[in-house]
């Protein structure tokens, strides 16, 4: 039983049905967000009688992510915690609009192009709608092509978090900018992995990890493009990849090719191994100076894969195969919620998720067909399974462009749910989930074992050293970069297991050979869904098509998930809840000396990529463009 | 319902610190965030906001991937007779927040002391004829323009666009949103999204006199941004030429000619063969490329470092880089109407040529020594076609038209020696 708030339980033969009874079983009584601290005089009065270091504090925008978030918090200096907080998409661009009344052809290129960080994810998701809904799936040289191409792609999308986003707040200017005492310590603490990336002090990996001059930042900027040329031979360009077509892949692959590939994914297995050094003794370092810093970020430990890297033979493109082809990839599906692995199906998966815009700015749309006791399009998904009204694949968002309201909207990120509960995803998830996965049947580089994942490549200039990644005890910022950095290894081995399959396809040559199968353009209705997740983890596809035409198409994004404002139910996003959790070890004297680097810390840990977070799904209805008149700006006096 | 704070007096408002986010403070690194430089004597200094509008941020993810030279080359000021360049990017910024907004509240307010050049990706949305002030398809910083009247709510990317506009030393938009409008302006959008030209309008000059430069792909060639970069700069140090750009703002260098001329399998073009589905490797414009019509150099170029490009790796041309993508070119995969004309008389007159290429390639394909000995010393084959009475007939008539008014090495072969140790092995009795 993976549900414990959705009104679903399982029958003796292990069915999803609805809990009989409820006339309106989705349904749901709104519990409005706290008042904010400033709206609330009283709160006000006290907080600032209690101490005068109470804060607003706005990061806009949020640098060093991808994309345009922007993020408030009011925060306590003097007790040095984080008292409200909220997280802001700023950007609003209309792709599954656009996707609308199209030639379901269009959607791979199109929906690709949501995203310019991990744009051939997208790619890949929408082939497996596409495919679904076509009745097709690819030869298996065609599946190990996009399997290539999406592994690659995360060997230049890791290091770029970790190397260019993530690791400046923890370089030798910020230390000292932030923390100086720290940075003294670190001028003497030795740390453990001299003998793999050959730093003999702490204070050498953070001068190395500056930006711009530091040979760390250089160097992962340099590995960010090696993948990329590796990338580009068979996906054409980058970040959207022309090569990704219904059925397959448009992709001509030859030895030499494949020999490129290789030249370039092998330095990954040093890279990897150095990437993992760095970031244990960053961890290390940061938990020994002190405990608290396992607490930036943290919250629980909820998260979801839908899985990726399909097997060659066992992917055949079906809803109702789902489960058992999904099982059988090489990032099995998984959801985790407060550390335990809750399900594998990816079918629960899909039923588990709704979308909620009561803090978006957006207009609610069940209850405009009818309200969720009347009709909604899909009580169930195509194997019977109950589905909510708020389902993507019952969504039908009405963008609602307004001023911006901590109380009521404020984000152009909706709120998805998984079972009513925030969850977060990512390189991490992705890893723990196969760390838990009952089965997994690519064992040639990877071993799960319940509690870790080992990862075991040949050597290269370093030698062979087994890495293994253990499940974190404690949830954090810190835990969610050493986990990303894991990930370079685990996703070398993928695209290595892979390239090595390709080259036997090669050699055996025949139909398994092939690149695509041929394909009509189907008439009649039908629905697909992609669950194939992305670089930062979640990314579903959900499409409805009839007379050869896309009647709704759906992306929901990792960072949707992350990024997400508060929910009805009154719980706040994974990152609002991750910063409220931070306490503030910044070393500052006075209020005006707050940066809020631990803030920061926080959220980028979650590697954020916004452009893909915002999009719309909508009806004929002619779109809103009025806006509630803000009293805000007649208080010309208010400093920010 | 608006953000609405009532009932308070001036000592109920919740302060502000004034450095949030800037958390390299005095330390951060040269060339990337920070101020300085002087707008006198000759340029050692650029600053460059680069602004992310209706964008998926793909067009800096391409920039970063230049290697001719790279970003970094520039911003190190690695390169002799370029300006240093400082970069303000939301993506690669060191600070957040203010210390990202700051240079640029400084650049609207003429208090930058540098020169500036605005780079746009992604399209420019609708955003102004809002009715009121409030709500955005696209922010970036809060609080107003005007310290006097700051607000809580967040910048419109519109207002920063026309307001860093007079005072620009050039306006570039990168990306085929930015330049023409790309799929934020598609149909169907509810935005309003539109290309930076026509947001800004056709009489719009930079400061220095410069109309909007624009450099399209979805994403773009990271080589072909640096290099405009490149190309711009060096012609203002004094150096290099005036950069010549067409009709609609392109590089002329690198846009004039179409993507197909320079294509790997135009070849197959002219020979009239054509892949029928994908992953064949023949001239991809029968599975939907468009590349005889559209105006690119990746295939000449690469895609990163020289690597790759759409039809080196067997993707079809869907028009990228072109004003009207994606709708002139929907939808993809299907063969464009005018290959129907073009395709079709490739085939046939391509189809007589490629059976004489064959022809003529049979006679090629071997040693003048093999002719006369009559035999291949390749056992790679079973066994060799010898020349027929027509290959014969055809290379009698070839050398005559192929020799005339030269030298006949056809000739002077037929009297060069047998090479003795020819099939040395068996000479030996190996």
């Amino acid at each position: 039983m993976c549900f414990k708030n959705l009104p679903i339980e399982f029958d003796s033969a292990g069915n999803a049905t609805l809990k009989p009874g409820a006339a309106d079983p989705y349904l749901y009584t709104e519990t409005p967000v706290q008042t904010p601290i400033e709206d609330d005089p009283e709160k006000m009065r006290e907080l600032l009688e209690r101490n005068g270091h109470v804060r607003r504090v706005d990061f806009d925008p949020v640098t060093r992510v991808a994309g345009a978030l922007a993020f408030h918090t009011v925060v306590d200096l003097d007790n040095r915690e984080v008292l409200e907080t909220a997280s802001m998409a700023t950007l609003f661009r209309g792709y599954e609009i656009i996707l609308q009344g199209r030639d379901p052809r269009d959607a791979i290129f199109i929906s690709s192009r949501a995203c310019g960080v991990c744009g051939g994810v997208h790619a890949n998701a929408s082939a497996l709608a596409i495919e679904m809904a076509f009745g097709i799936s690819p030869p298996p040289m065609g599946v190990v092509a996009r399997n290539l191409l999406q592994a690659i792609e995360y060997l230049y999308d890791h290091p770029i978090h970790l190397s260019l986003l993530a690791g400046p707040d923890f370089s030798e200017p910020a230390m000292r900018d932030t923390n100086p005492e720290i940075w003294e310590k670190a001028l003497s603490t030795r740390v453990k992995g001299r003998a793999t990336h050959g730093y003999e002090f702490m204070s050498e990996i953070m001068t190395d990890l500056t930006p711009l001059t530091g040979k760390l930042y250089l160097e992962g900027l340099h590995y960010t493009r090696v993948a990329r040329e590796a990338y580009v031979l068979i996906g054409g360009k980058f970040p959207h990849p022309q090569t990704v077509v219904p059925g397959g892949v448009s992709t001509t692959i030859d030895t030499s090719d494949l020999n490129e590939i290789m030249l370039r994914m092998v330095q990954y297995f040093d890279y990897g191994r150095k990437t993992i050094a760095i970031w244990n003794d960053i961890c290390d370092f940061f938990y020994e100076v002190n405990p608290k810093y396992r607490d930036i970020g943290t919250r629980p430990k909820s998260m979801l894969e839908p899985g990726q890297w399909d097997d060659p033979y066992a992917y055949d493109g079906t809803y109702e195969n789902a489960d058992d082809w999904a099982r059988e990839r090489w990032a099995p599906p998984g959801v985790i919620v407060d550390g335990e692995l809750v399900t594998t199906s990816v079918k629960m998966l899909n039923a588990g998720v709704e979308e909620f815009v009561e803090h978006a700015f957006y207009e609610e749309w069940v209850g405009t067909t009818g309200g969720p006791s009347g009709s909604y399009p899909f009580p169930t998904d195509p194997s019977g399974n109950p589905l909510s009204p708020y389902h993507p694949w019952n969504k039908q968002t009405i963008p609602k462009p307004g001023g911006t309201s901590w109380k009521e909207k404020y984000s152009w990120s909706t709120a998805p749910r998984w079972d009513r509960q925030a969850m977060e995803t990512g390189a991490y998830a992705r890893i723990w989930a196969a760390a838990q996965a009952p089965e997994f049947s690519h064992a040639r580089f990877i071993e799960p074992t319940g509690k870790s994942l080992k990862v075991d490549l040949p050597k290269a200039e370093l030698p062979n050293d087994l890495v293994e990644w253990k499940v974190p005890e404690t949830w954090g910022a810190f835990e969610r970069n050493r986990g990303r950095a894991y990930c370079i290894m685990y996703t070398a081995a993928i695209a290595y297991d892979n390239l090595l399959i390709a080259y036997d396809l090669l050699r055996k040559g025949g139909p398994d050979a092939r690149m695509s199968v041929p394909y009509k353009v189907p008439k009649d209705h039908r629905i697909g869904v992609g669950l194939w997740s992305a670089g930062r983890g979640y990314l579903t596809h959900h499409l409805e098509m009839d007379n050869g035409v896309l009647e709704n198409y759906q992306i929901l994004t990792p960072s949707t998930w992350m990024a997400s404002p508060k929910d009805p139910f009154g719980n706040p996003g994974p990152y609002e809840e991750a910063v409220m959790a931070t306490p503030l070890l910044e070393n500052y004297e006075k209020p005006e000396d707050f940066k809020g680097i631990d803030v920061l810390r926080a959220l980028r840990s979650f590697d954020p990529c916004m452009p893909c977070t915002t999009h719309i799904h909508t009806d004929e209805r002619t779109i809103s463009r009025e806006v509630v008149t803000c009293a805000c700006g007649a208080e010309g006096n208010h400093a920010h | 319902m608006a953000y609405q704070r009532t009932g308070f007096g001036e000592d109920m408002k919740l302060q502000t610190v004034p450095n949030a986010g800037a958390v390299f403070g005095a330390n951060a690194p040269i060339g990337l965030g920070g101020l300085g430089g002087s707008p006198d004597g000759p340029l050692n200094i650029v600053h460059v906001f680069w602004i992310a509008g209706m964008s998926c941020d793909g067009c800096s993810i391409a920039a970063t991937a230049a290697t001719n030279p790279s970003v970094e080359d520039l911003l190190l000021g690695r390169i002799p007779n370029l300006p240093k360049v400082v970069l303000h990017h939301p993506v690669l910024n060191p600070g957040a927040g203010t210390e990202l907004m700051r240079p640029m509240k400084a650049a609207v307010n003429g208090e930058l002391g540098a020169p500036y050049v605005v780079v746009l990706e992604g399209s420019v949305p609708d955003d102004q004829a809002f009715p009121t002030d409030d709500g955005y398809f696209s922010a970036m910083g809060g609080g107003g323009f005007d310290p006097d009247t700051e607000t809580d709510q967040p910048n419109r990317v519109t207002d920063w666009l026309w307001k860093l506009a007079p005072g620009a030393a050039a306006y570039v938009a990168i990306g085929t949103c930015a330049t023409w409008g790309g799929i934020p302006a598609a149909a169907g959008n509810i935005t309003g999204s539109m290309s930076l030209m026509d947001y800004l309008g056709k009489d719009y000059r930079s400061a220095l006199g410069v109309p909007v430069v624009n450099v399209p792909g979805c994403s773009p060639v990271g080589d072909n941004f640096i290099d405009v970069v490149q190309a711009v700069l060096l012609f203002l140090q004094g150096i290099a030429p005036l950069p010549k750009f067409d009709d609609l703002g392109r590089p002329a260098w690198l846009f004039t000619e179409t993507v197909h001329r320079h294509c790997p399998k135009a070849g197959y073009y002219e020979e009239g063969v054509f892949a029928e589905e994908p992953g064949d490797n023949q001239c991809l414009v029968e599975i939907g490329c468009w590349g005889p019509v559209v105006q690119c150099n990746i295939v000449e170029r690469g895609a990163i470092n020289h690597m790759g490009g759409c039809m080196v790796a067997g993707a079809a041309c869907i028009g990228c880089t072109m004003p009207g993508f994606p709708d002139k070119y929907s939808p993809f995969y299907k063969a464009p109407p005018g290959s129907a004309i073009s395709g079709g008389m490739s085939k046939m007159y391509g189809g007589a040529i490629r059976r004489l290429r064959r022809l003529s390639m049979r006679k090629l394909n071997r040693e003048p020594l093999w002719d006369k000995t009559g035999e291949v010393p390749s056992p790679w084959a079973e066994k060799h076609k010898k020349p027929t009475g027509t290959d014969k007939t055809m290379s009698f008539f070839y050398k005559k038209l192929q020799y005339n008014n030269s030298v006949n090495q056809a000739k002077r072969n037929k009297k060069q020696p047998i090479p003795q140790s020819r099939d040395i092995l068996s000479q030996k009795g190996l």
